[in-house]
Protein backbone atom coordinates (compact mmCIF):
# COMPACT_ATOMS: atom_id res chain seq x y z
CA UNK A 1 0.00 0.00 0.00
CA UNK A 2 2.75 2.44 0.95
CA UNK A 3 4.90 1.43 -2.05
CA UNK A 4 2.62 3.23 -4.51
CA UNK A 5 4.38 5.87 -6.59
CA UNK A 6 3.69 9.57 -6.20
CA UNK A 7 2.22 11.17 -9.30
CA UNK A 8 3.76 13.38 -11.82
CA UNK A 9 7.52 13.00 -11.80
CA UNK A 10 8.19 16.38 -13.31
CA UNK A 11 11.95 15.80 -13.56
CA UNK A 12 11.70 13.07 -16.20
CA UNK A 13 8.92 14.42 -18.42
CA UNK A 14 9.50 16.48 -21.53
CA UNK A 15 7.66 19.77 -21.20
CA UNK A 16 4.69 20.29 -23.50
CA UNK A 17 1.63 22.51 -23.43
CA UNK A 18 -0.73 20.02 -21.76
CA UNK A 19 1.60 19.21 -18.85
CA UNK A 20 2.48 22.90 -18.50
CA UNK A 21 -1.18 23.96 -18.25
CA UNK A 22 -1.89 21.11 -15.83
CA UNK A 23 0.94 21.93 -13.41
CA UNK A 24 0.17 25.65 -13.68
CA UNK A 25 -3.47 24.90 -12.82
CA UNK A 26 -2.33 23.19 -9.61
CA UNK A 27 0.21 25.88 -8.72
CA UNK A 28 -2.28 28.69 -9.31
CA UNK A 29 -4.88 26.79 -7.28
CA UNK A 30 -2.56 26.53 -4.28
CA UNK A 31 -1.61 30.21 -4.62
CA UNK A 32 -5.28 31.24 -4.79
CA UNK A 33 -6.18 29.10 -1.76
CA UNK A 34 -3.61 30.88 0.41
CA UNK A 35 -4.58 34.23 -1.13
CA UNK A 36 -8.21 33.66 -0.10
CA UNK A 37 -7.05 32.77 3.44
CA UNK A 38 -4.94 35.95 3.68
CA UNK A 39 -7.67 38.19 2.22
CA UNK A 40 -10.26 36.73 4.63
CA UNK A 41 -8.08 37.44 7.66
CA UNK A 42 -7.37 40.91 6.29
CA UNK A 43 -11.15 41.53 6.13
CA UNK A 44 -11.40 40.33 9.76
CA UNK A 45 -8.60 42.73 10.74
CA UNK A 46 -10.28 45.54 8.81
CA UNK A 47 -13.73 44.92 10.31
CA UNK A 48 -12.60 44.94 13.93
CA UNK A 49 -10.41 48.04 14.05
CA UNK A 50 -11.90 50.82 16.13
CA UNK A 51 -12.37 53.68 13.65
CA UNK A 52 -12.53 52.32 10.14
CA UNK A 53 -10.32 54.16 7.67
CA UNK A 54 -8.82 56.64 10.14
CA UNK A 55 -5.83 54.82 11.63
CA UNK A 56 -3.63 55.37 8.58
CA UNK A 57 -0.08 56.18 9.77
CA UNK A 58 1.33 59.19 7.99
CA UNK A 59 5.04 58.20 7.99
CA UNK A 60 7.11 58.49 4.81
CA UNK A 61 9.51 55.70 5.73
CA UNK A 62 11.21 53.11 3.52
CA UNK A 63 9.20 50.19 4.88
CA UNK A 64 6.01 51.70 3.52
CA UNK A 65 7.34 51.96 -0.05
CA UNK A 66 8.64 48.37 0.13
CA UNK A 67 5.21 47.25 1.34
CA UNK A 68 3.60 49.15 -1.53
CA UNK A 69 5.83 47.42 -4.11
CA UNK A 70 5.17 44.03 -2.48
CA UNK A 71 1.43 44.74 -2.45
CA UNK A 72 1.26 45.74 -6.11
CA UNK A 73 3.37 42.77 -7.26
CA UNK A 74 1.30 40.33 -5.21
CA UNK A 75 -1.88 41.87 -6.67
CA UNK A 76 -0.40 41.27 -10.14
CA UNK A 77 0.53 37.64 -9.36
CA UNK A 78 -2.83 36.86 -7.74
CA UNK A 79 -4.78 38.49 -10.59
CA UNK A 80 -2.93 36.47 -13.20
CA UNK A 81 -3.34 33.26 -11.15
CA UNK A 82 -7.06 33.97 -10.77
CA UNK A 83 -7.62 34.56 -14.50
CA UNK A 84 -5.50 31.56 -15.45
CA UNK A 85 -7.30 29.25 -13.01
CA UNK A 86 -10.67 30.65 -14.14
CA UNK A 87 -10.11 30.07 -17.86
CA UNK A 88 -8.35 26.73 -17.42
CA UNK A 89 -11.15 25.65 -15.06
CA UNK A 90 -13.71 26.42 -17.77
CA UNK A 91 -11.53 24.34 -20.14
CA UNK A 92 -11.63 21.49 -17.61
CA UNK A 93 -15.44 21.77 -17.37
CA UNK A 94 -15.69 21.52 -21.16
CA UNK A 95 -13.45 18.45 -21.03
CA UNK A 96 -15.84 16.91 -18.49
CA UNK A 97 -18.76 17.18 -20.92
CA UNK A 98 -16.47 15.63 -23.58
CA UNK A 99 -15.79 18.70 -25.69
CA UNK A 100 -12.35 19.71 -26.99
CA UNK A 101 -10.48 16.78 -25.47
CA UNK A 102 -8.76 15.46 -28.60
CA UNK A 103 -5.02 16.32 -28.70
CA UNK A 104 -5.16 18.89 -31.51
CA UNK A 105 -8.04 20.95 -30.05
CA UNK A 106 -6.72 20.76 -26.50
CA UNK A 107 -3.33 22.03 -27.68
CA UNK A 108 -5.00 25.05 -29.29
CA UNK A 109 -7.16 25.50 -26.15
CA UNK A 110 -4.07 25.50 -23.95
CA UNK A 111 -2.43 28.33 -25.87
CA UNK A 112 -5.78 30.16 -25.95
CA UNK A 113 -6.13 29.89 -22.16
CA UNK A 114 -2.63 31.29 -21.56
CA UNK A 115 -3.27 34.12 -24.02
CA UNK A 116 -6.66 34.99 -22.48
CA UNK A 117 -5.23 34.96 -18.95
CA UNK A 118 -2.34 37.28 -19.93
CA UNK A 119 -4.67 39.57 -21.90
CA UNK A 120 -7.27 39.89 -19.13
CA UNK A 121 -4.58 40.44 -16.46
CA UNK A 122 -2.96 43.26 -18.41
CA UNK A 123 -6.36 44.79 -19.28
CA UNK A 124 -7.53 44.68 -15.64
CA UNK A 125 -4.34 46.27 -14.30
CA UNK A 126 -4.42 48.90 -17.06
CA UNK A 127 -8.09 49.77 -16.44
CA UNK A 128 -7.45 50.02 -12.69
CA UNK A 129 -4.53 52.43 -13.21
CA UNK A 130 -6.51 54.42 -15.79
CA UNK A 131 -9.58 54.84 -13.58
CA UNK A 132 -7.94 55.54 -10.22
CA UNK A 133 -8.76 58.90 -8.74
CA UNK A 134 -6.33 59.28 -5.85
CA UNK B 1 -7.18 -15.90 -6.88
CA UNK B 2 -5.80 -12.87 -5.15
CA UNK B 3 -8.30 -10.58 -3.49
CA UNK B 4 -8.34 -7.08 -4.92
CA UNK B 5 -7.43 -4.45 -2.40
CA UNK B 6 -9.42 -1.21 -2.75
CA UNK B 7 -7.48 1.95 -1.96
CA UNK B 8 -9.15 4.15 0.69
CA UNK B 9 -9.51 7.12 -1.62
CA UNK B 10 -11.72 5.21 -4.09
CA UNK B 11 -14.67 4.98 -1.70
CA UNK B 12 -15.85 8.60 -1.85
CA UNK B 13 -13.99 9.77 -4.95
CA UNK B 14 -17.06 10.27 -7.18
CA UNK B 15 -18.83 12.51 -4.69
CA UNK B 16 -15.61 14.52 -4.21
CA UNK B 17 -15.30 14.92 -7.98
CA UNK B 18 -18.92 16.07 -8.36
CA UNK B 19 -18.64 18.55 -5.46
CA UNK B 20 -15.48 20.01 -7.01
CA UNK B 21 -17.26 20.57 -10.34
CA UNK B 22 -20.43 21.98 -8.77
CA UNK B 23 -18.46 24.48 -6.68
CA UNK B 24 -16.42 25.40 -9.78
CA UNK B 25 -19.60 26.13 -11.77
CA UNK B 26 -20.98 28.13 -8.83
CA UNK B 27 -17.86 30.27 -8.73
CA UNK B 28 -17.98 31.41 -12.40
CA UNK B 29 -20.44 34.31 -11.75
CA UNK B 30 -18.84 35.01 -8.36
CA UNK B 31 -15.37 35.45 -9.89
CA UNK B 32 -16.78 37.78 -12.57
CA UNK B 33 -18.36 39.85 -9.76
CA UNK B 34 -15.02 39.80 -7.86
CA UNK B 35 -13.06 41.14 -10.84
CA UNK B 36 -15.57 43.95 -11.54
CA UNK B 37 -15.74 45.02 -7.88
CA UNK B 38 -11.93 44.75 -7.52
CA UNK B 39 -11.51 47.29 -10.33
CA UNK B 40 -14.23 49.40 -8.69
CA UNK B 41 -12.47 49.35 -5.28
CA UNK B 42 -9.07 50.13 -6.83
CA UNK B 43 -10.41 53.50 -8.04
CA UNK B 44 -10.67 54.86 -4.49
CA UNK B 45 -9.92 52.26 -1.78
CA UNK B 46 -10.12 54.59 1.20
CA UNK B 47 -13.48 56.03 0.18
CA UNK B 48 -15.10 52.91 -1.20
CA UNK B 49 -13.89 50.10 1.08
CA UNK B 50 -15.73 51.22 4.27
CA UNK B 51 -19.11 51.28 2.47
CA UNK B 52 -18.48 48.40 0.06
CA UNK B 53 -20.11 45.70 2.21
CA UNK B 54 -23.04 47.96 3.17
CA UNK B 55 -24.63 47.12 -0.19
CA UNK B 56 -26.64 43.90 0.32
CA UNK B 57 -25.64 42.51 -3.08
CA UNK B 58 -21.93 42.87 -2.33
CA UNK B 59 -22.33 41.31 1.13
CA UNK B 60 -24.26 38.31 -0.25
CA UNK B 61 -21.86 37.77 -3.15
CA UNK B 62 -18.78 38.01 -0.92
CA UNK B 63 -20.18 35.54 1.63
CA UNK B 64 -21.05 33.13 -1.20
CA UNK B 65 -17.59 33.59 -2.71
CA UNK B 66 -15.82 32.92 0.60
CA UNK B 67 -17.85 29.76 1.24
CA UNK B 68 -17.57 28.40 -2.31
CA UNK B 69 -13.88 29.24 -2.78
CA UNK B 70 -12.79 27.77 0.57
CA UNK B 71 -14.84 24.62 -0.07
CA UNK B 72 -13.41 24.27 -3.58
CA UNK B 73 -9.95 25.10 -2.24
CA UNK B 74 -10.02 22.52 0.54
CA UNK B 75 -11.18 19.84 -1.93
CA UNK B 76 -8.36 20.78 -4.30
CA UNK B 77 -5.72 20.94 -1.56
CA UNK B 78 -6.86 17.50 -0.42
CA UNK B 79 -6.19 16.08 -3.90
CA UNK B 80 -2.75 17.71 -4.03
CA UNK B 81 -1.84 16.43 -0.55
CA UNK B 82 -3.02 12.91 -1.46
CA UNK B 83 -0.88 13.03 -4.63
CA UNK B 84 2.39 14.32 -3.23
CA UNK B 85 2.59 13.10 0.37
CA UNK B 86 2.98 9.32 0.56
CA UNK B 87 3.32 9.06 4.35
CA UNK B 88 -0.25 8.17 5.47
CA UNK B 89 0.09 9.75 8.92
CA UNK B 90 1.42 13.05 7.55
CA UNK B 91 -1.15 13.00 4.75
CA UNK B 92 -4.10 12.75 7.12
CA UNK B 93 -2.57 15.37 9.40
CA UNK B 94 -2.22 17.87 6.54
CA UNK B 95 -5.74 17.15 5.21
CA UNK B 96 -7.17 17.71 8.70
CA UNK B 97 -5.13 20.92 9.07
CA UNK B 98 -6.42 22.24 5.73
CA UNK B 99 -10.02 21.47 6.73
CA UNK B 100 -9.69 23.23 10.09
CA UNK B 101 -7.97 26.22 8.48
CA UNK B 102 -10.68 26.51 5.79
CA UNK B 103 -13.61 26.23 8.20
CA UNK B 104 -12.22 28.70 10.76
CA UNK B 105 -11.26 31.19 8.04
CA UNK B 106 -14.70 30.95 6.43
CA UNK B 107 -16.52 31.53 9.72
CA UNK B 108 -14.29 34.45 10.74
CA UNK B 109 -14.52 36.07 7.29
CA UNK B 110 -18.30 35.75 7.09
CA UNK B 111 -18.68 37.20 10.59
CA UNK B 112 -16.46 40.16 9.65
CA UNK B 113 -18.50 40.81 6.51
CA UNK B 114 -21.74 40.75 8.53
CA UNK B 115 -20.19 43.29 10.92
CA UNK B 116 -19.07 45.54 8.05
CA UNK B 117 -22.52 45.18 6.48
CA UNK B 118 -24.25 46.27 9.68
CA UNK B 119 -21.98 49.22 10.61
CA UNK B 120 -20.99 50.36 7.07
Amino acid sequence: MDKRPTSPHIQIYRWNISSLTSIMHRASGVALYFAVIIVCWYIVHYAYQINIGTNEDKCDCWSKSIMKVAFISSIFIITSALYYHFFNGIRHLFWDIDKGFDPKTSKINGYLVIFLAAFFTIMTIAISFYLKTY
Amino acid sequence: MKKIKIAPSTKTGALHWIHQRVSAVAMIPLVIWLCISGVQIAQDPEGYLPVFFAYPFNAVMSILLISASLYHGSLGMRVIIEDYISNKMKMHFYIMFIHFLSISTAIAGILAIIRLHLIG
